[in-house]
């Protein structure tokens, strides 16, 4: 997971469809016959939505292998994840701002959805705000652990309760009547093709992070180590 | 050869680059009375911590009762008194009411009378009822060490036992430590000065840039033999 | 746990604040919302979810600190108690706590929203029961992870109250209901999601309070 290599391919391979989807969006798919041009904005927000979600979930996982196993590579992976998820997830809470604005008419709603990705946001925000309050130490890297997994625990409960709060969001992908859905298989292209895009980009980024903790990590058993063998080395015989 | 009731093996800690404790072997059989000796910050409260389990050492092991100390499980977590520097007390609970909640932590038969018999072996008795809060720091003491040896643990832990007590209360717990070891608990203790105990061998030894040695103090040479036996070594 | 309530008991002083600050909340939410909002109903049953979420994050930090004080708490894990056990001990006393704060913010409620008391307060009852129930639990895993850390006091907060989000909610509006003089069938789905919270979190507080509390 380390190989360099993969790390350069997954770089270029997230610019090249990266590329594809600004080409396809733009010029490609058709507008929306609705909304407009605004609605392009859908197949950024969409794939940003799942990458951020993807991530959170992958801090819960994490956590519960941290704490079971006690290897400091699960706590490494779940501070990453996090880290990237909230710069997905801020970006896509921006993304869906725009688009409300001239379709809603407002830039923000407490609609159902609005809400639980903004608890979602505030919660790992919470989860970072630990992590950057105190020294990386097992004792923390647990408390992050317990957090992920309380957090990701509250999710369904979240999305239940605010579901039945109120909800105007349209339901992209799940409606069966179609009035939203994708008439146009251009549209499903763009979709995945963005997608896939952006999945690249969270893992590339995931991969970034994630190595760089790691290096952090090694690097302090390391030089616990040299302190050990520096200390024993100047030992009066 | 009876199994030592504290054994590390090559136990080192490390707090980020600053070393703590390296290389530490160290067995204690029961019945032997132990004193470390060492400047602040040696890392003898580390040790002592590292034993009861409250803290992780970075490499090799610490066994206690033959368990690893990070995983003691509840029946040999009761074995163990730990007098830390922290005296673990409620300030706003009274003496009484203090020994009383640990006594029943401990499931012990008698809570009260317990509390009441320990209350008067460190001349606490007439200050039962007051506030901890309102104790001066060597009232605490005492009574941090009664809250300690309470469960009669077969391992006792001080931390600085002799720390802030006027003379009568060093007597009391030089005392009440001659006890443990004659009842057969293995007793480890820190200290700034080299203790002396009556009718008690005590086994000294140094922290020195992180490495525990027997100390080599002419009374213990002279004792060699005694306190070689008692260690297991 | 007996420990904590005699320690509550003596000190007496953070039961005295916790009354104050829900008072000072109420009263605050008074003048915030004017004279014609503090005839709803509405109103009334925010402000008592207001007053409690602050009291009960006022009560977690009270009953860590009385941990922290000497170290107690390493005293505590020392001891052959096992850590579910003491979850399970601090649990009740926060939520004794709790709703000692509750019942003062309940009639300090009625007084300042002229409400009265009458059957609908049997029915907020349970409500605010099942409320406290997932706070306590929620604030008692996270207290003692934020009593642990730099600037925890502002922490607790932080993490507390987004993840206790869906039984505010839930509370606030069967809270609502109940005082608009509802009865209990036409708030199934608040109570249903209120203890679905509460099972899930004292669960996982029993469960994960070990991992919290162990060794630094």
């Amino acid at each position: 997971m380390n190989n360099p290599t993969i790390r350069n391919w997954l770089g270029f391979s997230t610019l090249a469809l990266m590329l594809a989807s600004l080409f396809m969006v733009f010029d490609y798919v058709p507008p929306d016959a609705e909304m407009g041009i605004a609605q392009l904005i859908f197949y950024y927000h969409v794939p940003l939505a799942w990458v951020a979600f993807a991530s959170f979930g992958l801090v819960a996982i994490a956590g519960i292998f941290y704490l079971w196993l006690g290897d400091q590579l699960w706590d490494d992976l779940g501070y990453a994840a996090a880290e990237t998820g909230m710069v997905f997830c801020t970006l896509m809470i921006i993304a869906g701002s725009i688009w409300a604005k001239p379709i809603w008419g407002t830039w923000w709603t407490w609609d159902s959805r609005l809400t639980m990705t903004f608890i979602l946001w505030l919660m790992y925000g919470g989860y970072l705000m630990l992590r950057a309050s105190a020294d990386d130490t097992p004792q923390v890297a647990r408390f992050g652990a317990v957090i992920g997994i309380v957090a990701a625990m509250d999710v369904p409960i979240v999305i239940v309760s605010v579901r039945l709060w109120r909800t105007i969001h349209p339901a992209v992908l799940v409606t069966k009547q179609g009035t939203h859905g994708l008439e146009d298989p251009r549209m499903v292209w763009t979709l995945l093709v963005s997608l896939t895009a952006f999945t690249l980009l969270w893992a590339w980024f995931l991969m970034l992070r994630f190595t760089q903790l790691r290096t952090r990590s090694r690097m302090s058993k390391l030089a616990g180590r040299i302190a050990l063998a520096t200390v024993a080395a100047s030992d009066p015989k | 050869m009876p199994a030592p009731v504290v054994e590390t093996r090559s136990l080192a800690k490390t707090y980020g680059p600053a070393v703590v404790l390296r290389e530490v072997q160290l067995r204690l059989l029961a019945g032997a009375g132990a004193f470390i000796i060492g400047g602040n910050g040696a890392g003898k409260s580390t040790l002592l911590r590292i034993l009861a389990g409250l803290e992780a050492p970075s490499d090799g092991q610490a066994l206690v009762f033959g368990q690893d100390t990070r995983r003691l499980a509840a029946r040999y977590r009761r074995r163990i008194g730990l007098m830390a520097h922290q005296s673990f007390l409620y300030p706003n609970l009274t003496a009484r009411e203090n020994l009383e909640f640990y006594a029943e932590l401990y499931s012990l038969a008698d809570p009260r009378a317990c509390a009441h018999q320990w209350l008067g072996r460190v001349g606490l008795a007439e200050v039962a009822d007051t506030r901890v809060r309102a104790f001066s720091r060597g009232m605490e003491q005492r009574l941090s060490v009664a809250r300690a040896m309470l469960a009669e643990p077969a391992l006792l832990l001080l931390d600085e036992p002799f720390a802030s007590l006027d003379h009568d209360g060093a007597e009391i717990v030089a005392a009440l430590i001659r006890g443990a070891v004659e009842r057969g608990a293995c007793v480890l203790a820190t200290t700034h000065g080299i203790p002396e105990i009556d009718g008690v061998e005590l086994a000294v030894f140094e922290i020195s840039r992180g490495r525990l040695m027997q100390h080599a103090h002419k009374e213990e040479v002279r004792r060699g033999g005694r306190i070689r036996s008692l260690l297991g070594r | 746990m007996r420990k904590d309530l005699r320690l509550e008991l003596r000190s007496g002083e953070s039961t005295l604040a916790l009354l104050a600050l829900s008072m000072l909340v109420l009263v605050v939410l008074v003048f915030a919302l004017g004279a014609a909002r503090v005839r709803s109903v509405d109103a009334a049953a925010g402000a008592l979810w207001v007053a409690m979420v602050f009291a009960g994050m006022l009560g977690a930090n009270r009953a860590l600190l009385a941990e922290r004080d000497n170290g107690a708490i390493r005293g505590l894990l020392l001891s052959p108690l096992d850590p579910s056990t003491l979850y399970a001990a601090k649990l009740c006393a926060a939520l004794i706590f709790m709703a000692v704060a509750e019942v003062g913010a309940v009639i300090l409620m009625v007084l300042f929203f002229n409400l009265d008391f009458d059957a609908s307060m049997a029915r907020l009852a349970p409500i605010l029961v099942l409320g406290a129930i997932g706070f306590s639990a929620l604030a008692t895993l996270l207290s003692a992870i934020t009593g642990r850390t730099r600037g925890g006091d502002m922490l607790l907060p932080i993490l507390a109250v987004p993840i206790f989000v869906p039984a505010l909610i839930a509370g606030v509006k069967a809270s609502a209901a109940a005082l608009a003089g509802a009865p209990f069938e036409s708030m199934g789905d608040w109570l249903k999601i209120m203890i679905a919270f509460d099972v899930l979190f004292v669960t996982a507080g029993y469960l994960l309070f070990e991992h919290v509390v162990g060794g630094e």
